[in-house]
């Protein structure tokens, strides 16, 4: 098993799952604290519509997943502030538009075009330098941008209006935010999968809060649990030849049942 | 302490609200630093809106209102932090992932300005800030874990972490039990007179802040009165803003009736 390591497509593999997971866990913290779970799964279908219509124009798939990331994070974030619609409403409607959308361009390609499926269902095991150099670049530009906005990002997760109301940009802060999210499911992408990533930000963070009750303590479960499970994940789909992005995020939710198990707060409740 | 004579806010014929739906009108009004001044009225009245302007999330449409002698209408510069504020009681989500000392720590985020990291300074003041509402046993503590009342005063804790010069209190005894609405009310008096903060606190529970206020401030949509209690809280002024029938005044008692079922 061990010469499997030795693999350059392995190791690029193996770096991608770390970062992707670590990224991807970091997010997903501020993404469950502030609620805006649906809103990652709104945007990962957005992005992977912009793939879709990269490949059918031939343009390139990765900046047209985040304009389209972007747009709709931006329209989902001006919704929410406007009150105008329920928050769920209209991002279901742009999921769905998305959806819709990247099923239109792939029906209108001529013939079947594997890479973009691999955007859809993941292919760690498939990544290649040059998108290494990409997820590597996009990793550090998001959790640069984390680390820096960090106690407004931890703020506003906790309450946007007392935020505000003490000085914090707190608009800002929450399309920084979003922004954020949008960029993070791009880099995902070709890792697990427009279907996948959701559970990716989504998952670790989840887990970690059931195990904590510190912001600071919780960010750091959620990056270990995040790291070690896409790792994890990759070296069982290659041992087994299982595709990867649900051998990551299957592992995952493996661990977020147990961690319910374990949890101090099920504890707790059910003493009293 | 300081002067008393000198207006750290002031309203001057200010209106709040949106074309067609003015939420408050042409109120006028100073407040000193240094004065504990409650504020009172039914419910639709304007106090949370009064209270969103002093914090400068609301311009005026009309009128003009000075915060700290500050240019800018909207405060949206550095004296926003120099107001602390314990907003209306939100239910806090019992899972909230957050420590009592984490909690008080954000009260320091917008002091220190975008870019800078707290650092023991600022977690000093926490410290000191939790200690001011007798909450230091309970720093590492689950902000869930606690009770309402003393959820409050890790709140009231927050907010002094900013090392305001205005404590803005929205409805703080609300959902609490008695016992708890004395404590916190007792609490805030105590900062008043310790740390010489002007206090705005906005109530519906008039008899519980009769005695310990400076001054009292009866808002319906435009300022009914203001001054001292015993001026305020007079039959034929009270019965013009609640209803004639549903007051009743007896000695030192005010009983609104039904404000329960308005609320």
């Amino acid at each position: 098993m061990f010469e499997l390591f030795t693999y350059d497509f392995m190791q690029r593999s193996l770096l991608a799952a770390a970062m992707v997971g670590g990224l991807c866990s970091v997010i997903g913290v501020f993404v469950v604290l502030r609620g805006l779970a649906f809103v990652g799964a709104g945007t990962s279908h957005a992005a992977f519509a912009g793939v879709a219509l990269g490949y059918l124009m031939g343009w390139p798939p990765l900046g047209l997943a985040i304009i389209f990331g972007l747009s709709t994070v931006w329209i989902t974030g001006w919704v929410e502030e406007k009150g105008r619609m329920k928050l769920d409403v209209s991002i279901g409607i742009l999921y769905t538009t998305t959806m819709a959308l990247a099923i239109l361009f792939i029906g209108l390609m001529k013939g079947y075009n594997a890479e973009v499926y691999g955007y859809l269902f993941g292919s760690v095991l498939s990544v290649t330098s040059e998108e290494l150099q990409i997820i590597g670049g996009l990793s550090i530009l998001v959790l640069g941008l984390i680390l820096l906005f960090s106690k407004e990002l931890y703020f506003i997760a906790f309450d946007q209006e007392m935020a505000e109301a003490s000085g914090i940009p707190a608009r800002r802060i929450f399309f920084l935010l979003l922004t954020l999210v949008a960029l993070t499911v791009v880099v995902s992408l070709k890792t697990v999968g427009a279907i996948l990533v959701f559970a990716m930000i989504l998952i670790p963070a989840s887990t970690a809060y059931q195990l904590t009750s510190s912001l600071m303590t919780l960010t750091l479960y959620s990056v270990i649990i995040g790291v070690t499970t896409s790792v994890a994940g990759v070296v069982i789909s290659a041992t087994w030849d299982v595709p990867s992005g649900p051998a990551i995020v299957l592992l995952a939710t493996t661990v977020f049942f147990l961690s319910i198990l374990a949890s101090p707060k099920r504890q707790r409740f059910a003493s009293t | 302490m300081p002067d008393s004579h000198e207006p750290i806010i002031r309203f001057d014929h200010a209106s709040f609200g949106f074309p067609g739906v003015i939420a408050l009108k042409d109120i006028c009004l100073s407040i000193n630093a240094g004065e504990f001044v409650g504020v009172i009225g039914p419910n639709g009245s304007g106090k949370t809106t009064l209270c969103k302007a002093v914090l400068g999330l609301m311009a005026p449409v009309e009128g003009h209102l000075h915060i700290f002698d500050c240019a800018c209408d909207a405060l949206r510069c550095h004296h926003r932090a120099k107001i602390g504020y314990l907003p209306q009681k939100g239910v806090v989500d019992r899972n909230f992932p957050v420590t009592v000392l984490e909690t008080v720590m954000m009260g320091r985020y917008g002091a220190l300005g975008l870019f800078k990291r707290p650092g023991l300074k600022d977690q000093e003041i926490a410290i000191e800030s939790l200690t001011h509402v007798g909450m230091e046993r309970h720093r590492d503590t689950a902000l869930g874990h606690l009770s309402g009342g003393q959820q409050q005063r890790v709140f009231i804790a927050r907010a002094l972490a900013q090392q305001p010069k205005v404590l803005l209190l929205d409805e703080p005894t609300t959902g609490l039990d008695i016992t708890a609405q004395h404590n916190v009310i007792e609490l805030v008096e105590h900062l008043h007179d310790e740390l010489g903060l002007t206090v705005l606190l906005i109530t519906h529970d008039i008899n519980m802040i009769r005695s310990r206020v400076d001054r009292l401030v009866l808002l319906k949509t435009r300022l009914y009165a203001a001054g001292p209690p015993a001026d305020v809280l007079k039959p034929e002024i009270l019965s013009e803003v609640y209803g004639k029938d549903l007051v009743i005044t007896e000695k030192d008692f005010v009983i609104v009736e039904d404000y329960h079922h308005h609320h």
